[in-house]
């Protein structure tokens, strides 16, 4: 077989592609359905090699957290607060100063994982004491657009697939009654927007699917409101007959029926997605547990609740935003707001996930684009108490799915100016997410533009530390 | 031992024995020395390169990681073995040599992994050698034997391509077959034997091949079917009945006329500009903002779009449309319609926010050459950015000689008068809208500004100091100035910055009335900020860029210095006797036009296949090649090569014009099969993907031609052409969507003001990159980012929420609906027949008339029991955003002006229960398969 046979035939890509759309089906149904599945560009696969983790929630801080305030405290950095910085690296201009954190931290766990007190819900050991936090990892762009792409693409350019499509590629998703790849944001599109998880060049199948917190869950997915479930019922047994009248005077093209199946499944997808976004149905200590009776937590809180049900449903990949990480100034009041609207969900999504038996499978993914300055120009001539874009250091955490729980990996200098131990680029890091999920990505290619592309772009190494 | 040059023949390979034959040619004197050139040249050409490959690796490369102790670098340690301690090599004795049984997978396998394990070929080159003595020459006499290879052009391995020099030998002179590099071949002047005078060339070829495939070719597809497969492929739109009926009648009298008539008829229609201007659009990513971190508007991409469809309906000669689109600025100074061509230069998401200078520029630069070789030649360039090619013959310094042809083009917004023919329709009520937002943004923005400074007045006063306004005291010292901000709360100061950016995106959209087009000067590098790029004050015209290879695309890994030049491989000089053939001038000017002529040459021999290629696969939806942008190694080959080249040449040689081309095409009875089979199973089994074109491959409409075909049946459609783009309606809960840009929210998408201004031809659509139109998106509208070449069209299944559900589609339904009873009033069963005569273009059967009524009266019961609320549109929407620095929310008012004085579309709530009824069937059939495919 040549080259491109056999990876077509690897990621059953070729012929099958205009097959079989998003498909079907409820468990347990007729044979023609099953086959569907299988043929499905979303069928579930296994892996090459031996997975870690099946599933991935990833919670992403836009706007570029800061390290050294949340899980990578630097006591030095205070001892040179307001001193004048002479770091000159980048786009740094003009006069500088250190900033300490205002922060105190503490080691928690019987880990020890040392982290910020803004953590007060992470901090229990029950928690804690599965986290991996990273320090060793380098961004490469200062710009949020660029970096949240980098970050979620692996490219900065933008147009390339996401991580989640990637890995639904790659993996296929196990529930074809919702999207396999499923993004939740705060109202506003975070930088850069669905570009963060596009399908890029890789068929329609494979895109990111946002879950709207307010109005309609999916784009469209009801009727108008004079038209009723029945109404839609008849009117999808009228376009059947229709469609099937038509597909009888045109037997060989395949694409007929897809088209056909395509609506039936928005029909049962009607039905199954407003379940899943109906978190009444979670119990009051769940709900509580999550802070949904909080203003603070309530929107991440219900987003964390979310993930957890949709990945319970077989969902492969969801992705929760949550914005505003970008403390140019007011560091204190903006890191610790975000903290506090983040922190009690976090955990809640972590010890429910353990509960029910599904951490282990499920691999939990904090991260932002970049970290943050250890020093801040003076804004506008005027002391500002707070960081700058920092892509020589950041921090990150990873929980459950194969990851080594109540460890830090690597480290930044004494400042957290700059990682300096276990030091990888972005791509290293995706290219460990894709080893977890048993996927190798060298072998995860799609064949564009003149090319095999990959999520690492270019090939890069695994982060053995990281793994459990 | 007995050594004879014949014994190596008996026992190796087809391929091995031929490069030996043209070795022994070079061959010195007397048998033994001959043999141990032999045996040199078969370690120096066959054994060290599968060494280097596949052993060095892990037994030398790394000094200080040498696998099982065992160094292959020299012949003493190669020989010696490793940490066993014996021999691996006993020269002249492979079968007892340790190292060729590791090879051959006896004691040991070697090398580990199998897929990196040896051919048999191989392992034959090594028995050989070992046999031969195991020689190790020096490098010298290596050298020399590579070099003598080098001399051959052409042998069984392949040919060697002249090239302008990659970075090391080995690339050079790598030898490529010659049907992989087929493109890169000379147009060959292909005889055609036609079977008859009256026979179209195009299917000699085809049904060549298909005879050869003992394949029957479909019969002639149906009357109706023809018409609305030539109306959608030429203008994007349906036919009416009334044009059907026109041609069958045409047909009965006289099939070849009417068909020709039709041809003509569709190619002089404004439509075909419009549609096949959106393939071009296509290939080089067309949008009307610039992506990045703000997506700024490009207030006047739409004069780029309007020459692109001009262009296509006068039907400009492709070479001429080449030579416009990389140097018109160049090649007619004075013709603005030259200089708006040069728009394609600006088609690339770029931004400068926050990317040093000479990274964003390096940016910009990359992508010209990329898509510039993409788009014209089919050679995407990316590849060599970082180094040599990996599968074509293209080195990286071609990607920089092509890097440097560019490197004084500059992109700006430039002044250019408006042409007579360019559309400015209604641009005072149009602008007025965007100067009330302009004005609003900067009244607001006053206020905060005034605030702040009475307070900055005070202070100053208190603390005894001259006042100075924000600009002006930006530089004092911390004590010499008030605080930032001052007098500002929080919120004031995250408003104050959504109000600064306001001003400028309205400011932007302004100059879509002025005359300026988005284009390119020449001249030095300086300072850009993406959200306004002008042309430079002072132009120094003796400035000149140094450009050199940059190994791995690394701005600060500079190589060999390179000068501006084509691409070499492609086998057309620029001048054949000059020192360097493939240089162009490194003048400040002209450097575009040199290359272009080079592009649009007659001889070269991508351009011309690239764009034939292109119109037959839109016309077939595959390419002769399937990979339209990538013509290397590593695209397809083509499935008809002769055909491509003839048609190639004739193309050329008439002038480089499209229209005859789409007349050839659409004469060809391959053009005009029916889809279905004669015999389905055996062609599913030997030509499952239609590759020889038995039959006629359906296609989905694309995304414009689903709204296009809805406007159209539903009789909205304006066919007004061209201008500044319109704002159809989208789905609301997207357009109001806050999108998030530095320091503010994007501004809503508020459609066109009147139904006559949105509902137009969606190839006029204002296209953003941050956002798209999720009714467009969802039916597989490319990103712009990307450059496309064929349109995907897989059926996920939100398309059915989108086709069934959404406001716009019912929208199209309502109004289809009451164009018919308005055509019709009173006649129930006239209405349906009518709308199912224009929905699929034919008359309905008695069956579904009856089946249709039904349902109608159904639903007619079932609106009189539901009606619609109505929906009332907001003149404003309260925007929230995070204070930056604060990370405290705030809230602010974004004014939704168009909807003040709104004209909306009919809505359900506007309508009877009948139209509502009947808006159900129009909507149905809408979504039906049969309006949504071309047979």
């Amino acid at each position: 077989m040549s080259t491109i046979k056999r990876r077509e035939f690897l990621y059953g890509l070729g012929a099958s592609l205009g097959s079989v759309a998003f498909s079907s089906m409820l468990r347990g149904e007729e044979v023609a359905a099953k086959k569907a599945i299988e043929q499905s560009p979303l069928a579930p696969k296994t892996p090459l090699l031996k997975p870690r983790a099946k599933n991935v929630i990833m919670l992403f801080m836009e706007g570029g957290p800061s390290h050294v305030d949340t899980f990578d405290p630097k006591p030095k950095l205070n001892s040179l607060h307001l001193e004048e910085s002479k770091r000159a690296t980048g786009l740094l201009t003009g006069k500088r100063f250190y900033v300490g954190s205002p922060f105190k931290s503490r080691k928690v766990g019987q880990s020890g994982i040392e982290m910020s007190d803004q953590w007060q819900f992470l901090a229990d050991p029950e928690v804690a004491d599965e986290l991996c936090v990273y320090r060793g990892c380098k961004a490469e762009s200062l710009n949020h657009p660029e970096a949240l792409l980098h970050m979620n693409t692996g490219s900065r350019l933008g147009g390339d697939p996401g991580l989640g499509s990637w890995v639904t590629y790659g993996l296929g998703s196990e529930n074809q009654n919702l999207p396999g790849y499923v993004v939740m944001t705060e109202l506003a599109l975070p930088q850069a927007g669905p570009a963060n998880w596009t399908n890029g060049f890789l068929p329609a199948y494979y895109q990111g699917t946002r879950l709207r917190s307010k109005g309609s869950p999916i784009l469209d997915l009801n009727p108008p409101k004079f038209k009723s479930r029945a109404h839609q019922r008849k009117a999808l047994d009228m376009l059947a007959k229709l469609n099937s009248e038509h597909a009888a005077l045109h037997p060989e093209h395949a694409d007929l029926k897809a088209r056909m199946e395509s609506y039936e499944l928005a029909f049962r997808m009607q039905m199954s997605v407003p379940g899943v976004v109906d978190i009444k149905s979670e119990p009051e200590h769940v709900r509580r547990a999550y802070g949904l009776d909080r203003k603070e937590t309530a929107e991440f809180g219900r987003q964390c609740l979310m993930a957890r049900r949709l990945i319970e449903e077989g969902v492969r990949f969801v992705q929760i935003f949550s914005g505003g990480w970008d403390s140019h100034d007011y560091l204190e009041k903006g890191h610790s707001s975000r903290i506090a609207s983040v922190d009690q969900p976090i955990a809640a999504l972590i010890k429910d996930l353990k509960q029910r038996g599904m951490l282990e499978d499920t691999l939990v993914v904090w991260t932002g684009e970049f970290g943050r300055t250890p020093d801040n120009n003076y804004r506008g001539g005027v002391t500002s108490l707070g960081r700058g874009h920092n892509a020589d250091a950041m921090n990150m955490w990873f929980a459950g799915g194969g990851t080594k729980a109540g460890t830090v990996v690597g480290a930044t200098d004494e400042i957290g100016a700059e990682a300096v131990d276990v030091v990888h680029p972005i791509r290293d890091v995706h290219i460990t997410l894709l080893h977890l999920l048993g996927l190798d990505d060298n072998k995860l290619t799609y064949f564009h533009a003149g090319r095999y592309k990959q999520l690492s772009q270019f090939g890069g190494e695994l982060i053995p530390e990281i793994i459990a | 031992m007995p050594f004879s040059c014949n014994q190596i023949f008996e026992t190796s390979s087809s391929i091995y024995r031929v490069l030996f034959c043209a070795l022994v040619f070079f061959s010195l004197t007397g048998e033994s020395i001959k043999a141990q050139d032999d045996a040199d040249r078969l370690f120096t050409l066959r054994v060290l390169p599968v060494m280097k490959e596949k052993c060095f690796g892990c037994h030398g490369t790394d000094p200080d990681d040498i696998r099982g102790d065992y160094n292959m670098l020299t012949r003493d340690a190669l020989i010696g073995g490793g940490e066993t301690g014996d021999a691996a090599i006993i020269p002249g004795d492979p079968l007892e040599s340790p190292l060729y049984k590791a090879i051959m997978w006896e004691d040991m396998e070697m090398p580990p992994k199998e897929t990196d394990r040896l051919s048999k070929e191989e392992t034959e080159y090594f028995r050989d050698w070992i046999k031969a003595g195991a020689p190790w020459p020096t490098e010298e006499v290596q050298l020399k034997i590579q070099k003598e290879l080098w001399k051959v052009k052409e042998n069984e391995e392949g040919m060697i391509v002249d090239h302008s020099g990659g970075t090391s030998d080995d690339w050079t002179y790598r030898r490529y077959k010659k049907e992989e590099i087929w493109a890169f071949h000379a147009v060959k002047d292909v005889e055609v034997d036609l079977e008859s005078d009256d026979q179209n060339p195009i299917d000699r070829f085809i049904e060549k091949k298909l005879a050869d495939a003992e394949l029957k070719p479909a019969k002639p597809a149906d009357v109706r079917t023809l018409i609305r497969r030539a109306t959608y492929d030429l203008t994007g739109l349906p036919p009416t009945p009334e044009e059907t009926s026109k041609f069958i009648r045409a047909m009965e009298a006289n099939p070849q006329e009417a068909w020709n008539e039709l041809i003509d008829r569709l190619l002089e229609s404004q439509h075909y500009g419009e549609r096949w201007a959106q393939h071009w659009l296509d290939v080089v990513r067309y949008a009307d903002t610039s992506g990045f971190s703000n997506d700024y508007e490009r207030s006047n991409a739409w004069r780029y779009r309007d020459y692109v469809i001009r262009a296509f309906n006068n039907d400009k000669p492709f070479n001429t449309f080449v030579l416009e689109q990389i140097a018109g600025d160049e090649l007619r100074p004075d013709d603005p319609e030259a200089k708006i061509a040069t728009g394609m230069l600006r088609m690339g998401p770029w931004g400068t926010q926050m990317i040093p200078q000479k990274e964003a520029r390096q940016i910009y630069l990359d992508d010209l050459v990329h898509n510039v070789g993409q788009s014209f030649l089919s050679m995407p360039m990316r590849c060599c950015k970082c180094h040599d090619h990996k599968f074509d013959p293209m080195p990286t310094r071609d990607y920089y000689r092509m890097y440097a042809t560019f490197a004084t083009t500059q992109p700006a917004e430039i002044d250019v008068p408006f042409l007579p023919e360019e559309n400015r329709k209604g641009v005072g009520p149009k602008k007025k809208l965007v100067k009330e937002l302009l004005d609003y943004a900067m009244s607001k923005k006053n206020e905060l500004v005034n605030k702040q400074e009475s307070a900055a007045k005070e202070w100053y006063e208190e603390n005894d100091l001259p006042y100075k306004n924000e600009k002006d005291r930006l530089k004092d010292p911390e004590d010499d100035k008030p605080p930032r901000h001052i007098g500002l709360t929080y919120e004031e100061q995250g408003k104050k910055k959504v109000r600064e950016q306001d001003v400028w995106i309205w400011q932007r959209r302004m100059e879509r009335y002025k005359p300026m087009v988005q284009g390119v000067y020449n001249g030095q590098d300086d300072w850009k900020n993406g959200r306004k790029l002008r042309v430079a004050k002072k132009i120094k015209q003796d400035w000149r860029p140094e450009n050199h290879i940059l190994a791995g695309g690394a701005l600060d890994a500079k190589g060999d210095p390179v000068k501006p030049g084509v691409l070499s491989p492609v086998g057309l000089a620029v001048d054949p006797e000059a020192d360097d053939p493939w240089a162009i001038t490194d003048e400040l000017e002209g450097r575009r036009l040199a290359f272009a002529k080079w592009v649009a040459d007659d001889r070269n021999p991508l351009t011309a296949r690239s764009i034939v290629n292109r119109i037959w696969q839109y016309h077939f939806g595959k390419g002769i090649v399937k990979t339209a942008n990538n013509f290397g190694v590593k695209g397809n080959q083509p499935t008809h090569p002769e055909l491509l080249d003839w048609l190639t040449k004739d193309f050329v040689d008439n002038g480089w014009k499209i229209k005859r081309l789409h007349r050839m095409i659409m004469d060809s009875d391959v053009y005009r099969r029916s889809g279905t089979p004669i015999n389905a199973t055996k062609l599913a089994a030997s030509d499952p993907d239609n590759k020889l074109l038995a039959i006629w491959q359906p296609r989905r409409l694309t995304a414009e031609e689903i709204r296009d075909s809805t406007l159209l049946v539903s009789g909205e459609l304006n066919r007004e052409m061209g201008g500044v783009p319109i704002m159809p309606e989208i789905n609301m809960e997207v357009a109001l969507q806050p999108r998030m840009i530095q320091f503010s929210i994007a501004p809503a998408h508020q459609p066109s003001r009147t139904p006559a201004e949105r509902n137009r031809r969606t190839v006029y659509a204002y296209r953003v990159r941050g956002q798209a139109d999720p009714l467009l998106e969802i039916m597989n509208q490319p990103n712009p980012n990307e450059s496309c070449e064929m349109r995907d069209s897989a059926a996920v299944t939100p398309q059915a929420f989108t086709l069934l559900n959404s406001d716009t589609m019912t929208d199209r339904s309502i109004a289809f609906a009451l164009r018919v009873q308005e055509e019709l009033p009173g006649d129930v069963e006239a209405q349906i027949a009518r709308v199912i005569r224009l929905a699929f273009n034919r008359f309905a059967t008695d069956e579904e008339k009856s089946k249709m009524t039904e349902y109608l009266k159904e639903m007619q019961n079932y609106h009189a029991e539901n009606k619609p609320e109505e929906i009332k549109y907001p003149t404003q929407v309260v925007r929230s955003l995070v204070e930056e620095f604060t990370g405290e929310p705030f809230e602010f008012v974004e004014k939704l002006n168009v909807y003040e004085d709104y004209v909306p579309d009919p809505k359900p709530w506007t309508v009877s229960a009948e139209t509502r009824a009947l808006a159900d069937v129009c909507l149905l059939l809408m979504n039906s398969n049969e309006f949504l495919y071309v047979y």
